[in-house]
């Protein structure tokens, strides 16, 4: 077994395989992560903030910024995380696999940053795809593992500063590079018969190729490895990519009005509720409340307004709204611009069907309750008769099919 | 990279440094132990460790070995060109297989029915089919540029490796 091991590595040694090249693709990923967990975060807490939350409501396209950059940054992690993997390979065949406790602990940290990595992204990924292939909740189970992996991560590099700081430049690194290639060269070797022994002098003969040549090759793949995977799927999100996105899970500009869709009027079972003639939108605030019809909405003065829709699963859209001022409603109805809003749609159940919208939101002159859509009348599949548009919020929060807004005594 | 033992005795800032980044580390993993018995049914728990160890196993005993014996196969079949020939081969074949993982389950979501027209509205198939084929032909002016500047090198057609 020893031996095993032993050769193995051997045949491991590989002039990308060391600790500058795990330090230098280790802070890229690092780098994907720590924004993919900031992003994270910030698209968790404005679904579901705590109670002292403020949020910032210009840039207008915030959130198609934060969690395009998210996907983004997601889809990186891919190649990142392949190449990382792929560089500390040999790490896999330490022999003997554990020395002492701590050091058993810091490997199971290891297995564990990797498994969870791994799962976070491919989830992620397939979320976008809105495939739920696993069994288990995506959102909780993608939101509690960013805090393992970041966690591991920060393990990892505590348990590997020494080795990180000393490889963080390359100039440190003085010598020649041949030198950090640790493990047995291949004249040593104890000789192996059978077909393992034909396999690893198979191995042995095969010819290397100049470690330089290696090294550069080794680069240039990544890098063109997450260039492609972003270049070809961002155009989802980011306007100037548009044209090649041959791979993304949207398409600009595909969609009723222009404008995809994500959940449907179909699946909200909403269609006989929204298209009655006796809809009403009623607005509630203290003991007043006051119902709207479509026509008295639309006799109310009419603001044009572009914001995008931006989705948690990272595609957005720009678009044109035209409806009445979210703060004008308010006031119309005898409500206080002040207080922060409970928004109910007309959809029977879902997790969005009932969402609240803090005071920032309510003030801002942007945020509207939309009756058009690029022109046109709402399309049943964007929210018709009555929908929202805020600024800088996720697409599940512009509450669709709206029914009724309510003032949340503070 | 066994060096680790090389290195020398870590100075007093990274060994303090080290403790702070560890602690963070262990308070993040119970947090994250905590939101999800919090927020996860216990009984999807399983399915979840199942997941995670499925993905190291797969990575570790599926892809790594496939990667290892590619780079040994390539390097074996392109013994008579140039090294950088040999590299910009194996380069073409990890972009496509990158690609090819990253847009093969879309090809699945999509042979499973959308929940509506808009989403996964591209012929991910077709489009995955011509991106290796851009990249074949890619491959072949790269790998000819770089032969043709071995050769001039040479002076004479080239046997070696550069
Ligand atoms: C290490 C990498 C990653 C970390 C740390 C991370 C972290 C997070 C966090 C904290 C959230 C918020 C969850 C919530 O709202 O409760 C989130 C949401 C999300 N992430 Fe990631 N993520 C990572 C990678 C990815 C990747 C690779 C993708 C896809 C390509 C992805 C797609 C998503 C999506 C679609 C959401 C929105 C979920 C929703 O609100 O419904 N993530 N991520």
């Amino acid at each position: 077994m020893r031996r095993l091991m032993y050769e193995a590595r051997a045949q491991l040694a590989s002039p990308v395989r060391n600790p500058r090249m795990a330090t230098v693709i280790g802070r890229l990923l690092g780098l994907a992560f720590l924004l993919c967990f900031g992003t994270g975060l910030y698209s968790h807490f404005l679904q579901e903030p705590l109670s002292w939350m403020v949020f910032p409501t210009r840039p207008a396209g915030l959130y198609q910024l934060t969690q395009g950059t998210h996907i983004v940054a997601g889809i990186a992690c891919f190649p990142l995380l392949l190449a990382k993997l792929y560089v500390v390979f040999p790490q896999l065949f330490v022999y003997p696999p554990v020395t002492s406790f701590a050091q058993f602990l810091e490997r199971a940290s290891i297995a564990l940053f990797v498994g969870a990595s791994l799962v976070e992204i491919t989830i992620g990924l397939l979320n976008t795809y809105q495939w739920y292939p696993f069994p288990f909740p995506f959102r909780q189970v993608h939101f509690a593992l960013s805090f393992v992996i970041i966690g591991s991560l920060l393990v990892h590099i505590g348990v590997k500063l020494p080795l990180i700081s000393a490889h963080w430049r390359a100039e440190r690194t003085a010598g020649p590079p041949e030198q950090l290639r640790a493990g047995p060269t291949q004249e040593g070797l104890p000789r192996t018969r059978g077909l393992t022994g034909r396999i690893l002098s198979y191995i042995d003969a095969t010819p290397t190729v100049p470690a330089r040549t290696s090294r550069r090759g080794f680069l240039a793949t990544v890098t063109l490895g997450v260039a492609t995977v972003v270049g070809l799927t961002a155009g989802q999100t980011f306007t100037p990519l548009d044209a090649l996105n041959a791979f993304g899970p949207r398409k600009k500009g595909v969609g009723q009005q222009g404008v995809p869709v994500n959940r449907s009027s179909a699946q909200a079972k909403v269609a006989t509720a929204a298209m009655a003639t006796d809809w009403v939108l009623t607005v509630a605030s203290g003991d007043t409340e006051r119902s709207f019809s479509r026509a008295e909405l639309a006799a109310l003065p009419q603001t044009d307004v572009d914001l995008p829709i931006a989705c948690v699963e990272g595609w957005s859209q720009m678009a044109s709204w035209r409806g009445v001022r979210l703060r004008d409603l308010i006031d119309e109805a005898g409500g206080s611009p002040d207080s922060d809003l409970r928004l109910i749609s007309l959809e029977q159940r879902g997790g969005f069907r009932q969402t609240e919208m803090g005071r920032e939101y309510v003030r801002d002159p942007l945020t509207l309750v939309a009756l058009e859509l690029n022109g046109e009348t709402l399309d049943l599949e964007h929210g018709y008769p009555a929908r929202m548009i805020a600024p800088g919020r996720p697409g599940v929060l512009q509450t669709k099919w709206l029914s009724r807004i309510e003032a949340i005594d503070a | 990279m066994g060096s680790e033992a090389e290195v020398a005795l870590p100075s007093r800032r990274i060994r303090v440094a080290r403790s702070v980044l560890v602690a963070v580390g262990v308070l993040g993993l119970g947090l994250g132990a905590y939101v999800l018995v919090d927020s996860v049914a216990l009984r999807r728990l399983p399915g979840l460790a199942l997941w995670i160890a499925g993905a190291i196993v797969l990575h570790d005993a599926v892809i790594s070995p496939l990667v290892f014996g590619l780079g040994v196969l390539t390097r074996r079949a392109g013994h008579r060109v140039a090294g950088s020939v040999v590299v910009t081969v194996q380069a073409t074949i990890v972009l496509g297989s990158l690609m090819t993982l990253i847009v093969l389950p879309a090809i699945a979501a999509q042979r499973q029915g959308p929940r509506n027209p808009t989403v996964l509205p591209l012929d991910y198939a077709a489009n995955l089919g011509l991106f290796w084929l851009i990249l074949a032909v890619a491959c072949a002016a790269v790998s000819l540029w770089f032969y043709l500047r071995t050769r001039r090198a040479n002076q004479r057609p080239s046997r070696i490796q550069s």
